[in-house]
């Protein structure tokens, strides 16, 4: 039922609405073991019909077309349009979370007047109490209460995070960017949070894993 | 306690913040465990503005002090002050006339040393602060009490002194929360000891509540344990008896209020 139709560097596949990724996985691969004449870097359009893939699903019909040398050019699909929401949520806080060689791990209580600097990035299994500072180059991330100053991207990384499994700072600072939390507001949080750079603002968000 | 007929224990007092009761912790849990029959001395490390020997009510009797007995002026046993009520208890008494720089931490280590054959527990009282005074204060202890008050400020002071406790090696510090006063904390006006404990992380050896008789029995020289009516009274026994090893139910001053909450509960129903 799905129909190859080739150019000279470019493939079509139309392998239709199938029940399922799985099933389309399945006809995917029978399709592409039939193409191995094709050279590597060709590239491959795909009409999967009425069906709707998440951009999880589409990542994985990347790398089985990479497992071949394919590069997919592509997906068609009839399905209803993807509504602004779900793109959203399928973008995950880490995603673009920047990469340090270096972390250091801390399991102990951050106390007041103690201080932490590193290059790279900073795990803490335990509190950062009010009073003491964690300042790092890459990202933060508290496994405990977070009560002290922290300094995410100290060398001006607008990228780096800092999350915590409950959010509480004194202050909050990701490469130049200022913050503290509101005056007079005590909001009862009782889930982990990340905070990051959003369109040059500080934003604090639900963390989600 | 393991060394109960060994080598004594030394325990320093410590808070960071001045005025949330170290003396009076050390002067109370010090007579609450001679009462108990232990033998206990209570240095007074304040040197320059001591106060333990006022609290204990022994300032008249005092001859030598730790700096004379530093710079081979007396012997120990000559500077040691010998308590009226207990005959368990002696304290080595502070200079008023000089500072803490007069000291170095191992001069007092070698003073523990000396004590620790003929004594089952060693207090030290540190002052406030975190210079000099406080370095001394711990330099020879094995155990360190924190006392706070359920105030923002003196939790921050806390929080330091355990940072700098924990630098310093030691694993055995626990808090005692002095000063608190329940109805305050029912009304969501004073942290709670829960609060406290979730900020701190270490373990608590008591809650001593808030009690007009300290201020009295501190003025009169005369160490509250002995007025078996006071709240404060037995929460400072309950310490004494925890660190001798006991195992020994926090009090709970609800007891009180739960009277006050049914007579409460009975006239709004009217």
């Amino acid at each position: 039922m799905a129909i190859a139709t080739t150019n000279k560097s470019e493939i079509y596949l139309n392998i239709g609405t199938l029940p399922s990724f799985a099933e389309l996985e399945d006809e995917l691969m029978y399709q592409l073991s039939n193409l191995s004449s094709y050279p590597p870097g060709t590239l491959v359009r795909i009409d999967i019909g009425e069906q709707r893939l998440t951009s999880k699903q589409v990542r994985e019909v990347e790398d089985m077309l990479l497992d071949h040398g394919f590069y997919l050019q592509d997906l068609m699909s009839n399905g209803p349009p993807e509504s602004e929401g779900d793109k959203e949520a399928d973008e995950h806080p880490f995603d673009h979370m920047p990469y340090y060689n270096d972390t250091v791990m801390i399991c102990r209580h951050l106390r007041s007047g103690q201080k932490l600097f590193s290059e790279g990035n900073v795990v803490i299994l335990g509190d950062v109490n009010p009073g003491a500072e964690v300042i790092a180059g890459g990202n933060i991330l508290v496994m405990g209460s977070l009560r002290g100053l922290v300094h995410a991207g100290a060398f001006g990384d607008e990228t780096a995070v800092v999350s915590a499994y409950r959010m509480n700072p004194t202050q909050l600072r990701i490469a130049n960017h200022i913050t503290r939390p509101p005056d007079g507001e005590n909001v009862d949080v009782s889930i982990p949070e990340v905070a990051r750079i959003r369109t040059d603002k500080v934003v604090i968000e639900k963390l989600k894993l | 306690m393991e060394n109960k007929n060994k080598d004594g224990q030394v325990i320093v007092v410590t808070s960071g913040k001045g005025g949330v009761g170290k003396t009076t912790t050390v002067a109370n849990v010090a007579s609450a465990l001679a009462k108990m029959g232990h033998r206990v001395v209570v240095i007074d490390l304040d040197i320059g503005l001591k106060k333990l020997d006022l609290i204990l009510g022994l300032e008249n009797r005092v001859i030598y002090d730790i700096i004379q007995v530093i710079e081979g002026e007396c012997t120990l046993k000559q500077a040691l002050v010998k308590d009226k009520r207990f005959p368990e208890l002696y304290m080595l008494p502070a200079a008023q006339t000089r500072n803490k720089e007069d000291i170095t931490p191992e001069q007092v280590v070698a003073l523990c040393a000396q004590l620790r054959p003929d004594f089952d527990y060693i207090f030290i009282d540190c002052p406030a602060g975190i210079e000099q005074g406080f370095r001394n204060a711990i330099a020879a202890a094995d155990q360190a009490l924190v006392v706070t008050n359920p105030e923002v400020s003196a939790v921050r002071d806390a929080d330091r002194i355990i940072g700098m406790l924990e630098s310093a090696a030691f694993t055995d510090i626990k808090l005692v929360v002095n000063r608190l006063r329940n109805e305050m904390v029912r009304q969501g006006d004073m942290l709670s000891v829960d609060d406290l404990l979730e900020h701190l992380c270490i373990d608590l050896v008591g809650i001593v509540p808030e009690d007009k008789g300290i201020l009295v029995s501190t003025n009169k020289g005369e160490p509250v344990v002995l007025n078996e009516r006071s709240q404060a009274a037995i929460a400072f026994n309950n310490i004494a008896r925890r660190l001798s090893g006991e195992d020994i139910e926090f009090l709970s001053f609800d007891d009180e209020s739960f009277w006050r909450r049914l007579t409460r509960g009975l006239f709004s129903s009217r």
